[in-house]
């Protein structure tokens, strides 16, 4: 019933005008690894793939693109499968009404997730084109050879996949039953032509030309422009508003006033700007927003003083009065997004009788809960809203609430015109969904023989995956009775202890948070690993060999990272002066992608500066589908490990979010990023997974180990300031 | 008003005299391949060439680029649609991934090459300093910088 309805819905939306289609859908367990989650009752997810009448293969792209390229990826599945080249390859990103709901774009869950659906789907057509031409040539389909774009016979006739699809719409169905054709993207004998191979990622002609990508270079006739006063926090609440003198800017057209939205809509954005400056608003926030507040939060000592944290993670005879060697507290402070583009968004109502009431134009991870927001906030049927995704100028976890939406559409309904809202950068800091700050306590005790006897790991931090909004109200402290799932990431050691205990808390902050970059993953492995390295010190032993021996089982994926790093680094020696070291770290991210990175750190005390000069990366994440972009993921992820350990934190002031730019909430600059080598460990045998955020969790604390041995200082805290170490 | 973009010359509305001239490019000419990004001047997303020199166009009222010759993404491949060996050396080392930063990365690399035909990395750290990436593709930029340079050099 399901196929019937999604096959109608593909023949109504034009999709199979012409050609061989292939369907899939993916089943439901598929599904509850990347649901949509503001609305978990999604159905599914599916992914096209089309040859047209001229032999051409059309591909929606069934992720959003943000920088992870892994749409690239999937394009390079298809291409393997269908013997062509990614070039041949058109690819379209979807509209909310050319294809049924697709799984949220979150969590390094792309590769993950799609690779063997879309890998299935394409050796289905293949499959489908060759018994086409067996029937056509009435030779046997194993007569029938590969070759490129098509097939070959034994006797050396050329039959092309143009020549199998004619002008009427064939399409192919998948029974998720049945056995599917031999996969070549998975096939390790193989000898692959795509797969594996560094393709460049689609579209990048267009990026480098300045073509039309965003959200904010959609044209649009007779469009306005108008932006929306952005509250600090999303619970406050108006307390006054002063609008003097709104109306005399040159250019201003209307103040759109209702329950907590002030707006303005102007004739250009320069007139947009001088409106909003003249908009005096007063907010009531609920919880008192100041570092002290948030300090107090997450006082993970007095939490323990006062007993055990609210939830046990992890627990295996725990003793609370072992002998122990390391009892550290590790704090991290609270980190933004901070994406390159600022969001934007253009919403347009139509005329009854258009095919859509309303049309919104938008960079978004979840395309599907935006059209069903929009329908929430206007009443309108699902059916009469489109969503456009536009590329997103980054994501990093922070681009799925419907907000720059909301105030696009609020706008345009006020005004009857199209309008264009272009959020401004102190407006992203604003409605930033930050990765919380967090407090963590470790104790480690060991044998006489230096092997590792007692583990105990105790954290605070705020909300991630259950923070405020993410859920309707009603469901958030429903579901704040399971486990964050945001908040445990990365706090399973991968090191073996015959007494264990991993506790934590999760607490309400007077700060938006949310998903970022590896959401709590990177913090607890700060901690980890700075408290491993500090120990194999103590006990005199090679961080790097010590860390082996005491790993949990048979972890081989994770030592062959970490030896990889280290053959690495000992390529590029390090200086020998005062003020160098070396430290290293590693780390499992969702159990299934293993990272290990060296850092080579130097601290000049004369400038009183921290330089990190060279990082190495080697990662392991399964089938290497591009390793280019894997290594390109790689080196995004040791500039945020020189943000996180040196330079970011979302600075809060009375009240207010003080970081409102890159003035005052710095990132890595050109001068400031190390040199960076990479190393992709392929496992051809092991389907791929995402790695967009892994290598994020071994970064930081490798710095903070080169720290420590280029001046004896060990940092407790993250960013490390100069004074910290003095 | 008139602006001069790319060798073609604009008329501009009387409603954007006032403007900034990155949202006169973007907004009021459709060159949007220019982005907005800090709205201050320390990114270097919405970086074109006024008379040559690198600006930062969220910055600049588009009346003082008017008499003068002002250059845009749009403007850096050929006429014929040849891309600039900068373009073509970021397209072959991969460089952008979100992409956002990329127009201002390689204007502002274009007037390094014409200071520096040759230059060393740290001319590049130090040019290229005021344009920021978040997604962290400085390693790639600076092999496309060294690479377009000697393809630039080996031209002359």
């Amino acid at each position: 019933m399901a196929q019937l309805t999604r096959r109608n819905f593909l023949i109504a939306t034009g999709w199979i005008a012409a050609g061989a289609t292939v369907l899939y859908k993916l089943g439901d367990r598929a599904i509850a690894v990347a649901p949509t989650i503001i609305f978990p009752d999604e159905g599914m997810a599916a992914t096209w793939i089309q040859i047209r009448p001229d032999g051409s293969c059309l591909m929606y792209f069934p992720r959003m693109d943000m920088g992870q390229n892994a749409n690239t990826g999937l394009a390079q599945i298809v291409a393997e499968e269908l013997n062509i080249s990614i070039n041949d390859i058109e690819a379209v990103q979807p509209s909310t009404s050319e294809v049924p709901p697709l799984a949220v774009t979150a969590g390094s869950m792309s590769l993950t997730a799609f690779s063997r659906p879309t890998a299935i789907a394409a050796a289905t057509l293949r499959e489908n084109m060759r018994e086409r031409a067996a029937k056509m040539l009435k030779l046997s389909s194993k007569d029938i050879l590969d070759d490129t774009a098509g097939f070959r016979t034994t006797d050396g006739r050329m039959v092309n996949y143009a020549d199998l699809v004619n002008l009427s719409a064939i399409y192919v169905e998948i029974d998720e039953e049945s056995p599917h054709p031999n996969l070549y993207t998975f096939d390790t004998q193989r000898q692959k032509k795509q797969v594996g191979q560094p393709a460049r990622p689609l579209g990048i002609k267009g990026i480098v030309t300045g073509a039309p990508l965003y959200s904010a270079d959609v044209q649009m006739k007779d469009v306005l422009f108008g932006r929306a006063v952005r509250p600090p926090v999303h619970n406050a609440e108006i307390a006054a508003v002063d609008t003097t003198g709104v109306n005399t800017v040159p250019g201003f057209l209307k103040l759109v006033q209702e329950d907590k939205f002030i707006g303005v809509i102007c004739k250009t954005p320069g007139s947009v700007n001088a409106a909003m400056s003249r908009l005096k608003v007063t907010w009531q926030v609920k919880q008192p927003i100041n570092q002290k507040e948030i300090d107090r939060l997450v006082n993970v000592d007095k939490e323990l003083a006062d007993g055990n944290l609210e939830n046990t993670f992890h627990e295996e005879s725990h003793r609370s009065d072992a002998n122990w060697k390391i009892d550290l507290r590790f704090d991290v402070q609270i980190q933004s997004h901070a994406a390159q583009e600022p969001r934007a968004a253009i919403a347009r109502f139509n005329d009854e009788g258009s095919e859509h009431l309303l049309e919104i134009w938008t960079g978004t991870q979840d395309p599907w809960a935006m059209k069903r927001f929009a329908a929430m906030h206007t009443g309108l049927d699902e059916k009469a809203i489109v969503i456009y995704p536009q590329r997103m100028g980054g994501g990093f976890g922070g681009r799925e609430h419907y907000e720059v939406e909301y105030d696009a559409v609020c706008l345009t309904a006020a005004i009857g015109r199209p309008v264009k809202v272009q959020w401004t950068r102190r407006d992203e800091f604003m409605a930033a969904r930050n990765r919380p700050a967090s407090a963590h306590r470790i104790r480690i005790a060991t044998d006489d023989t230096g092997k590792l006897s007692d583990w105990w790991h105790a954290y605070i931090s705020g909300h991630v995956i259950f923070a405020r909004d993410r859920l309707p109200g009603w469901l958030l402290p429903v579901a704040r009775l399971a486990g964050d799932d945001g908040v445990v990431r990365g706090a399973n050691p991968a090191y073996a202890a015959p007494h264990q205990r991993v506790e934590y808390k999760d607490v309400d902050f007077p700060v938006d948070l949310g998903v970022w970059r590896s959401l709590n993953a990177a913090p607890s492995l700060f901690a980890i690993e700075s408290a491993m390295d500090e120990l194999a010190l103590q006990l005199g032993e090679d961080p790097v060999k010590y860390k082996i021996s005491q790993m949990k089982g048979e972890l081989p994926r994770l030592k062959a990272c970490l030896e990889r790093v280290r053959d690495m680094a000992k390529r590029r020696p390090l200086p020998q002066s005062e003020g160098y070291g070396r430290g290293f770290a590693c780390g499992i991210y969702e159990g299934r992608c293993f990272v290990a990175v060296s850092a080579d750190v130097h601290v000049d005390r004369e400038k009183e500066q921290i330089t990190v000069e060279h990082m190495c990366c080697a990662q392991d994440v399964g089938m290497a589908v591009n390793p280019d972009q894997l290594s390109a993921q790689m080196e995004s992820n040791m500039a945020w490990s020189v943000g996180m350990a040196l330079l970011e934190q979302l600075e809060v002031g009375d009240d207010d979010i003080k970081s409102s730019n890159f003035d005052n909430y710095p990132i890595v600059r050109m001068a400031e990023m190390p040199s960076v080598d990479t190393a992709v460990i392929d496992q051809p045998a092991i389907p791929p997974a995402g790695a967009g955020e892994v290598a994020l969790i071994a970064g930081p604390p490798a710095i903070a180990n080169a720290i420590r041995r280029a001046t004896g200082v060990r940092a407790l805290k993250l960013p490390i300031s100069f004074a910290d170490i003095e | 008003m008139k602006l001069k973009v790319n060798g073609t010359e604009y008329e501009i509305a009387s409603d954007w005299q006032d403007e900034s001239l990155l949202d006169v490019l973007r907004d009021h000419l459709g060159l949007t391949g220019t982005r907005f990004s800090c709205g201050i001047g320390v990114c270097g997303a919405c970086m074109v060439h006024i008379d040559d020199s690198p600006t930062n166009s969220c910055l600049t009222p588009v009346s003082i680029a008017v008499g003068k010759e002002i250059m845009t993404i749009e403007g850096l491949a050929a006429n014929d649609g040849t891309l600039h060996p900068l373009q073509q050396a970021w397209i072959d080392e991969a460089v952008p991934q979100c992409g956002y930063c990329q127009s201002g990365q390689l204007m502002r690399a274009l007037s390094l090459l014409r200071e520096k035909p040759d230059p060393d990395d740290t001319d590049i750290d130090q040019a290229m300093n005021g344009n920021l990436c978040r997604c962290g593709t400085y390693p790639r930029i600076k092999r496309s910088i060294r690479k377009a340079a000697l393809v630039l050099r080996e031209v002359k």
